[in-house]
């Protein structure tokens, strides 16, 4: 019972966000000139009118919610890994590369660029979390800074050395890769892969390792209430790589499962211009860093996103509501988190800022 | 070498300096109080789209300087108000920010504007560019110095200025101890939150100048998330700087100069990514040289990535 209940507590928060974002979104569209019904309808039909537009919502909501699982692990720990974009296009990069170059019959090939992908997503989260662990360097800086170097950097690697040529179009791209190594489609001719069925199967992994093993137990309690956790023998250094690898890690598959599933190629800033990997950070920042909730609310951004296109085509508001809806409703969120991040910090600093 | 390193690199390493310097003095300001501000990217973001906005509205540049200026003094108090008041975590707080504020942006463009992208008017005026009599004069200094937009000359101003407050006046004191020991600050009876708005506040005024630079300045457009990125890098100018006027500015310059320096680069046919990431890769490095612990702890105190 007390696990529905707690449960459901979780559930109502975002929920109430969601009315708000809404509220927000009608004045948009008021604001306008648009009917905000006919917005609405539109939006929905868009999102899950039809079984296409469904499968299509979840497709796009595949890497959101794989990068948004990653961010969500880091936070949980109490690091702010704002690296997700980073990491996701080097997964990407190297998923692509090693689909392309990689011998061996097909699925030895496509397991062994999915891993890749992992691998160097976390190994690049993983120099950010050394750099602090090691040398006191903010975490929440070096993210973002190494976000631009690997965005640069995979430009330049489809720019230059793999840069496909046999095709007539000259855009910054790498060869197509085989069909044999793509993520088979769920369904026929729908954009779904099965690539959202990892990525549902990580949330519940994640879900259980961080309720039911004690590692995730340590993270939990590192993040919660850091100095009971030193006192409990958790090292700090040591728990921040390893949350930062895994969390790089996730981010990194997010970017291998949209080559692999969806582009069958590695383009350049197709990955960073849709904004997945923000996407996911708001949608942990959305379920307080649960991962089926991340999961969940991952969903529901890509759903605002898909639903905004069918609004665009069929209105004339302008798709960019969706943007304000969603960043309203992360903005109600947050202040919440950000009371219980304060409950929780204010036994040990104790300090009269709020009197 | 010669070529490389001419007075225009500097007059332009200058101009791209500013937005960060303005936006970074900020961030020290707000650091000095204790709040981590993380918005800066969106502090800048709103202000370059009501400096066009302000242009568009009033055909003035100063007037659209000034409401750029309102808008997002209007913007901190959000970020005020929801860190200070309801002591919500100002990372979080700062995150969603920036989220608002590129959805708020791209979505006014299309709704002010109808347009997509990008909004540019010929006929709108931006920034004049100002020659200082005696100093343009000068060879080298005068073709660096001179003929820069007054915004250029305000954010030096206004780093002496910060200096003098924060290091030798009463009030500065009293702004500081804010930030280092609340609890003593509140004991001798200084108003802790009012020195926490007043910095919040400052920071807005200093973000919405940046932002009127980057879209005024230069070039008298605005383009969808054109701060790309140089809010986090006065994020990092205020932590490499220490949250010290003199240091904030050292460090912008240093940025400003390996972005201009980039550009200069890409003549000799390196590949224009790799000029691109220079400005980064220095600050990482000079991130790991130029670290203070005793500051990193107050900024983690403040909620840092290690609390």
């Amino acid at each position: 019972m007390s696990i529905i209940k707690q449960n459901l507590r979780g559930l109502i928060q975002p929920l109430i966000a969601v009315v708000i974002g809404l509220i927000a979104g009608a004045i948009a569209i008021l604001a306008v000139g648009g009917s905000v019904t006919e917005t609405y309808m539109e939006m929905w039909k868009g999102a899950f009118g039809s079984f296409y537009f469904l499968t299509n919502t979840l497709a796009r909501a595949t890497p959101i919610i794989l990068a948004g699982l990653g961010v969500a692990l880091a936070f949980r720990a109490g690091f702010f890994n704002m690296g997700a974009d980073g990491q996701m296009v080097l997964g990407g990069l190297s998923a692509a590369l090693t689909a392309l170059y990689f011998p061996g019959p097909g699925w030895v090939v496509l397991l062994a660029s999915i891993i890749a992908g992992i691998i160097t997503g976390g190994l690049w989260s993983f120099f950010a979390g050394w750099l602090d662990a090691k040398f006191g360097m903010n975490l929440l800086i070096t993210t973002l800074l190494l976000n631009y170097i690997a965005t640069l950097f995979t430009g330049y690697m489809v720019a230059y050395p793999f840069m496909d040529k046999t095709g007539s179009a000259a855009m910054a791209q790498s060869e197509m890769i085989e069909q044999s190594v793509w993520l088979p489609k769920l369904f026929q001719g729908m954009g779904l892969h099965a690539g959202f069925i990892i990525a549902i199967v990580a949330a519940v992994l994640l879900h259980f390792f961080m309720k039911k093993t004690t590692m995730g137990y340590e993270i939990r309690m590192l993040g919660s209430n850091p100095l009971f956790a030193s006192y409990g023998g958790v090292r700090r250094g040591r728990m921040m790589m390893i949350a930062m690898l895994v969390s790089g890690g996730f981010a990194g598959l997010a970017g291998a499962g949209e080559v692999l599933g969806t582009q069958y190629r590695f383009l350049d800033g197709s990955l960073t211009s849709a904004n997945y990997a923000w996407s996911g950070i708001m949608a942990t920042l959305l379920a307080n860093s649960h991962p089926l909730g991340t999961a969940l609310a991952a969903i529901l951004l890509s759903a605002l996103q898909t639903g905004a296109m069918g609004v665009e085509r069929n209105t004339d508001v302008p798709l960019e509501v969706a943007s304000v809806i969603q960043a309203v409703l992360t903005l109600f969120v947050s202040a919440r988190i950000g009371y219980t991040f304060w409950k929780r910090r204010k036994g040990k600093q104790k300090n009269g800022t709020t009197t | 070498m010669e070529q490389l390193l001419d007075a225009a690199l500097f007059s332009s390493t200058l101009r791209v300096v500013t937005p960060i310097l303005l936006a970074a003095l900020g961030g020290a300001l707000c650091s000095r109080v204790g709040l981590f501000n993380v918005a800066l990217e969106g502090f800048v973001l709103v202000g370059a789209f009501s400096g066009i906005v302000g242009n568009y509205l009033f055909g003035n540049v100063w007037l659209a300087v000034l409401f750029a200026v309102l808008c997002v003094m209007f913007f901190s108090l959000i970020f005020g108000y929801m860190s200070i008041n309801l002591n919500a975590n100002p990372i979080v707080v700062g995150i969603s920010l920036n989220f608002l504020a590129t959805g708020m942006t791209t979505f006014l463009l299309r709704a002010i504007f109808n347009v997509k992208g990008a909004y540019y008017d010929s006929t709108m005026v931006g920034l004049p560019k100002w020659d200082i009599p005696v100093i343009k004069d000068i060879p080298w200094i005068g073709e660096v110095i001179s003929g820069q937009s007054p915004l250029v000359y305000l954010a030096f101003i206004l780093m002496g200025v910060l200096q003098f407050y924060l290091f030798k006046t009463v009030s500065g004191f009293r702004l500081r101890s804010v930030g280092e020991n609340p609890v003593a600050a509140q004991s001798i009876g200084i108003k802790v939150r009012k020195h926490q708005y007043t910095a919040v506040l400052a920071c807005g005024v200093l973000c919405g100048l940046a932002g009127a630079q980057l879209s005024l300045g230069q070039v008298t457009m605005f383009t969808e998330g054109m701060t790309a990125g140089r809010g986090f890098i006065a994020l990092v100018a205020t932590m490499l700087g220490q949250a010290n006027p003199l240091g904030v500015m050292a460090s912008s310059l240093l940025f400003g100069f390996m972005d201009a320096f980039g550009i200069r680069l890409q003549g000799l046919a390196i590949p224009s990514h790799f000029t691109n990431m220079l400005p980064y890769i220095v600050t990482l490095i000079a991130m790991f040289f130029f670290k203070d612990r005793s500051y990193l702890k107050d900024a983690n105190k403040a909620g840092g990535s290690s609390r």
